[in-house]
Formats: C-alpha cells, structure tokens, sequence
C-alpha cells in the first residue's frame, strides 16, 4: 500500500475554508429567506418552512462543518528532491505525481482572507498542467517556492 | 551574415488580393444581391452601385501591391527579421533557434512560377498567431537560403538542404517515401469521412445568407404543388440533394489528401498533400509528444484506422496540436510504418485489461440521471414514453463495450493505453512526455478495489488528458511507482524532508 505524503495544510486553513463555506451559506439563506416569505405571502405551507429550515442548516453543516473538515484531513503533500507528491478531493481522492523535470514555474498567491490569516497558496505549473496548495503559511509557502524552483532547474532535462 | 533585403516574387500582390477577394465574398455577393435586385432599373443610383464596386475592387488591388511593395524580409544576427505593413511600418525579428518549422504550400498561382509559400512557426509561446510569419510567394530557391540560414544559426551542419528545393524535390522523386495513400483508400477515406456534415452546415450558412431573398411564398405554393405530386417526388429530391452533398465531400477529400505522402528527413516528418494547392507540412519528431491509433466503429470492421501525432507548441490560429500522420491505412501496415518513424516507440502492445468487477463502473453513473429522466417521459408521454426504458440495455451494452476495449500496458520508457469513446483509440506516450499523472478514487472504486489513473501530455498549447479506467488498485499503484522519479524508501524520508 502507497504512503500517504506527510506534509498536511496549515491549521488555519481550516478556519479559512470554514469561513468561504459561511459565506456560501449565506447566500443560501437568503434564497431560503426568499423562499419564506414566497410562502407566507401565497400559501403558508407549514411543511415547506420546515423543509426551508432542515436544508439551510444542512447545507450549512456541510459546508462550514463537514467539507472542509474532510478536505483538510484529507490533503496532503511532499516536495521531494524529484517529484511532488498531492492528494486531495472531497468524494473523489486524488493522488498526483509531478517529476521536478516537469516543474514550469511556481506562483504564490495570497487573496484577502488569506492574508488576515497570513497565509499563501501556491500553483506548480508544468507544460500543460497546473497544481495548486491552497493554504499554506505564508513563511513556509515562500520557502516551499524558493526550494522547488531551486530543485526544478537542477533536475535534468532528459526531453 | 548579409544585410541584402529580400522581396517577395510579384504574384504576392495578386494572392494578396485573391485573399482580400475571397474573404470579402459573401458579404460583397449578398451585397451586390440585394442592390441588384432592390436597384430600380436604368436610374442613375444603380451605375454609382457598379461605380463603388469598381473602386472597392481597385483599391483592394491597389492594397494588396502595396502589401507586396512594402514587405521586406533579411536574415541578421541570427535572426529572421520581416518589415511589412500597409499604413504602418512594422517590423518582425525572429530568431531562427525560436523557428520550430517551416511549412511550404505551392497554390495554383505559386505553380506556374516554381513559387513557393513559406509559413515560419515559432515555438507556442505566443498566444496569438501574431507570433508567426508568412512569406506569401517566394522562389524555392529563396526558401531554400532561409532553410539553409536557419540550419547554420541553429548550428547544425547543412547537409542533405545543400540543393535547392527543385533538386530535392527531384531527389524525392528517387527516395522512397514511408507512406503514400493509395487511390482505393483515398477514395474509402472521402467517401466514409464526416465531411458531408461539415457541407450541410456550410450550406445552412449560405443559404441563411440569402434568406431574405428567397422568395418564400412561391416556394411555399410550389411545396404545396409538390406535395400534391406525392411525397416521393420529395424524397426524390431529398435524396438527390444528400447525393450531391455527398459528391461534393468526396471530392473535397479528394482534392486536399491527393497524393498524400509522409517521410523522414533530418529528424523532421513531412507530409506533402493535395490537389490544386499542394501542401507540405514538417513536423519536427522532438516535438511529437504522443502517437494515436484511432478507429472508428465502421472502419474497425474493415480493418482501417486512423494514425494521429499530438504535437507541442504550434501555433493557435492552425488548430494543428493534433496532426493526421495517416488519414486512412490498413491496420496491419501500421506497424512497420511507426516502427520506421518513430524508433523509440515499442508499437507491439500487450494490453492489460480491466478487471472483470469494475465493469458495473461503466455504465451505473449513468443509470443514476436515466433513472428520473425516463420516468419523467413516460409518465407524460405514456405509452411511447415507456420506450425511453429503452436507453437501459443500451446504455448497458454501450458501457459494457467501453469496458471491454479499456486497457493499457507499459514498459520502460512508455504507456500505451486504449480506450473507447465510440471510435477505439490506442495513445502511446514516451514517460519523459507525460507532465503529470493522477490516481483517482471514488468511495465506490475503493471499496471495489480499482483505481483510474490520468495522464497528461502537452499538445498544442495546453494539455490533454487521458484517463485509464476503473483498473485493479495494485495495478494503479504499479503505475504510479513506475512514473515516480524515484521511490524513497519510508525510513529515508524524514532525512530527504527539511520542511
């Protein structure tokens, strides 16, 4: 059985997605929230606000609760001195090889919400693909840049 | 290296014109089609018309010489270094280690005069198709120096181009090509090719261009006469215009794969074609970054199929990342072609197949969309709705079909992997050539024990994915371990891991 690569995401990304999954959540209330009113306006079905409640605070589960939580467990990753090794995806796990060889360049990139929680996100480019670490500690994630762009261009080029 | 500004032969302002000309057509022909027809007869408003057109004519000529005028091309510092432009002068370096191919195409105006079009290709680094130049007509022998300039900047010893083209393409005539297209599979290749299609949405478009001139009332009255002489005479006519359409095809098939011709030359394939416009196009090998097998359904059973090259970088504008190497052969003349052309490849593959459990794969996703679709339709539309049940077996058979072709196998240095869409395509991919490779697994797949393995490969200007379906878990961990640069062992790990 294939290890599981050892680096995982920083802690905070954790909260960071919970916060984007609020966010959705948020505008699934407000269309719940139309939906209520839609109601008491026309029929004022006693059901249908009970079915309106039981999914906002599904999705809402799902999506500050449950996702992100898998999400988080589930990704991992390793830069090893030739290959990068990812495994992430909610329903579908997805376990991906990138040969240092094939390394294009490597981007950081820190939005808003990131920032507040200092963190960084960095995508590996190659040839045709592009690989993304979404939450990174911004310190680590510069280093992390530095070093793969170092051990991408003393890989040989056997192409 | 000269200073010595070259200009291109005079015809390029007649080609530049034919261009203009033929770009223009449709809008010009509606134009001129409805002033026509709406002018009043004998005014002097219908003579300005004429008057116009003659002047639009004449300064669309007048352009296209001054195109030709003003274009200049010279070779200095190792670069290929273009100035052209019509109201604004614009100049162009390429450097000749950039230039990844030239491609050559003798139209009907080229021949007469042993002129030649040149098309330089850099390297897909350019999003537009800005990045290339185009020599509209110069001599072979001019496109011979070009050849020869480039092959000294990119220091590479010239030795089989020392002849002008004329001579090489006398030496052609001796030298024996790889492949060339028989009459018999040119004539199955236009006759079985999807071009009628691509005719009737042409023609849709012609005809939605005349739509208002189609006097719609009488051809109405004269449906009704017809449908009054019996609907045969409208299947008649029916069938006569598929005929046609289908005549048309085969000849445009014919026209742009005539003579179709592939050989090797200074590590470059070339492919020359073509009827009325004959085109030669190189490719160089280095960039080949996969080889096709592709049969459809009904050529499968004749035992044809379809060779086809995925290249890197080209240029957008061409749509060329994939490249029909061979249009139509009999499969077992396949082989010792490939072998020929590409040395490296192991085209003798001995498939590994999906295992027997993941066959459910195929098909049950989509069960899971049918299921309410079909229930729906027959609830509204009962009884003949009941037939969409139909889609069930089908969709069954189909998956079942996808399931048996699937498969893959490797060796040291490539992967080839089969699989079915409708038509079953075979992918050889050299390792060093794939940029990323991904095992995927659903809760499903896990509990069954298989895995899918995708691959990517550039071709064209981005990449293309290929995914082997749904095989046995240790077989999907065999091919990533196989991909894998190197495999550490778990006790090295926390030494090979500053992080």
């Amino acid at each position: 059985m294939r290890q599981e690569p050892i680096n995982q995401l920083s802690e905070s990304g954790l909260r960071v997605w919970r916060i984007y999954g609020l966010f959705q959540t948020l505008i699934v209330l407000l269309v719940g929230i139309g939906v209520g009113v839609i109601n008491y306006f026309t029929g004022q079905f006693i059901w249908l606000y009970i079915v309106d409640v039981v999914v906002i605070v599904l999705i809402g589960y799902l999506l500050i609760y449950l996702f992100p939580k898998i999400r988080w467990t589930r990704w991992r990753y390793e830069v090893r001195e030739q290959e990068i090794e990812l495994q992430h995806g909610l329903f579908i796990v997805k376990r991906t090889l990138v040969p240092m060889v094939r390394v294009q360049h490597v981007d950081t990139e820190q939005g808003p919400i990131l920032r507040k929680y200092d963190l960084s996100s960095i995508t590996i480019s190659t040839a045709a693909t592009s690989h993304t670490i979404p939450a990174l500690v911004t310190g680590e994630a510069d280093e992390l840049r530095g070093r793969i762009s170092v051990l991408a261009r003393v890989a040989e080029d056997d192409v | 290296m000269s200073k010595e500004k070259f200009t291109l032969h005079p015809i390029s302002a007649v080609i530049n014109f034919v261009k203009v000309l033929k770009e223009m057509i449709i809008p010009l022909v509606v134009v001129i089609a409805v002033n026509g027809f709406g002018g009043g007869s004998g005014s002097w408003t219908s003579y300005i018309i004429y008057i116009i057109y003659a002047v639009l004519l004449i300064a669309m000529l007048v352009s296209g010489i001054i195109e030709w005028k003003r274009f200049r091309y010279w070779f200095e510092e190792e670069e290929l270094r273009i100035e052209y432009g019509l109201f604004v002068k614009k100049k162009r370096y390429i450097p000749f280690e950039r230039i990844q191919s030239l491609n050559y195409t003798e139209g009907i105006f080229h021949r007469p005069f042993g002129l030649i079009k040149v098309k330089v290709e850099t390297a897909g680094g350019g999003a537009t198709k800005e990045a290339d130049a185009e020599l509209t007509a110069i001599t072979k022998e001019a496109a011979e120096q070009i050849k020869k300039e480039m092959n000294l900047a990119k220091h590479k010893e010239s030795t089989i181009s020392d002849g002008d083209l004329q001579q090489e393409e006398l030496a052609k005539e001796q030298r024996k090509p790889l492949f060339r297209m028989s009459r018999k599979d040119l004539f199955i290749l236009a006759s079985t090719s999807g071009g009628v299609g691509v005719f009737f949405s042409g023609l849709a478009v012609f005809v939605s261009q005349f739509s208002e001139l189609i006097p719609y009332e009488t051809i109405y009255n004269e449906i009704i006469m017809f449908i009054r002489f019996g609907a045969l005479l409208i299947a008649l006519l029916v069938f006569f215009a598929l005929l046609v359409a289908w005549i048309v095809s085969v000849a445009i098939t014919f026209i742009n794969y005539y003579e179709f011709t592939i050989w090797v030359e200074d590590q470059e394939i070339i492919i020359t074609r073509g009827l009325l416009e004959k085109k030669k196009i190189t490719i160089p090998l280095s960039r080949i970054q996969a080889v096709r097998i592709v049969e459809n359904p009904l050529r499968q059973l004749t035992g044809h199929a379809t060779v086809i090259v995925d290249s890197a970088g080209g240029s957008l504008a061409e749509k060329d990342e994939k490249i029909r190497l061979i249009p139509l052969i009999k499969k077992d003349k396949i082989n010792p072609i490939l072998v020929q052309i590409f040395p490296n490849y192991e085209f003798e593959a001995n498939f590994t197949r999906v295992p027997k459990r993941s066959r459910k794969f195929f098909y049950r996703l989509d069960f899971l969309w049918m299921i309410p679709v079909a229930t729906c339709v027959s609830y509204f539309f009962f009884p003949f709705g009941l037939l969409s049940f139909l889609l069930f077996p089908l969709s069954f058979l189909w998956g079942a079909w996808q399931h048996k072709t699937a498969g893959y196998w490797m060796d040291e240095k490539q992967l080839v992997v089969q699989y079915r869409l409708f038509s079953r395509v075979s992918i050889w991919m050299e390792k060093k050539r794939i940029q990323a490779m991904t095992a995927r697994t659903t809760y499903f797949q896990k509990k069954a024990n298989v895995s899918s393995i995708m691959t990517t490969i550039k071709s064209g200007v981005s990449g293309s994915s290929t995914t082997i379906p749904h095989i046995e878990k240790a077989d999907a961990e065999s091919l990533m371990k196989w991909y894998e640069p190197t495999r550490i062992e778990p006790i090295d790990r926390e030494k090979e891991q500053p992080l």
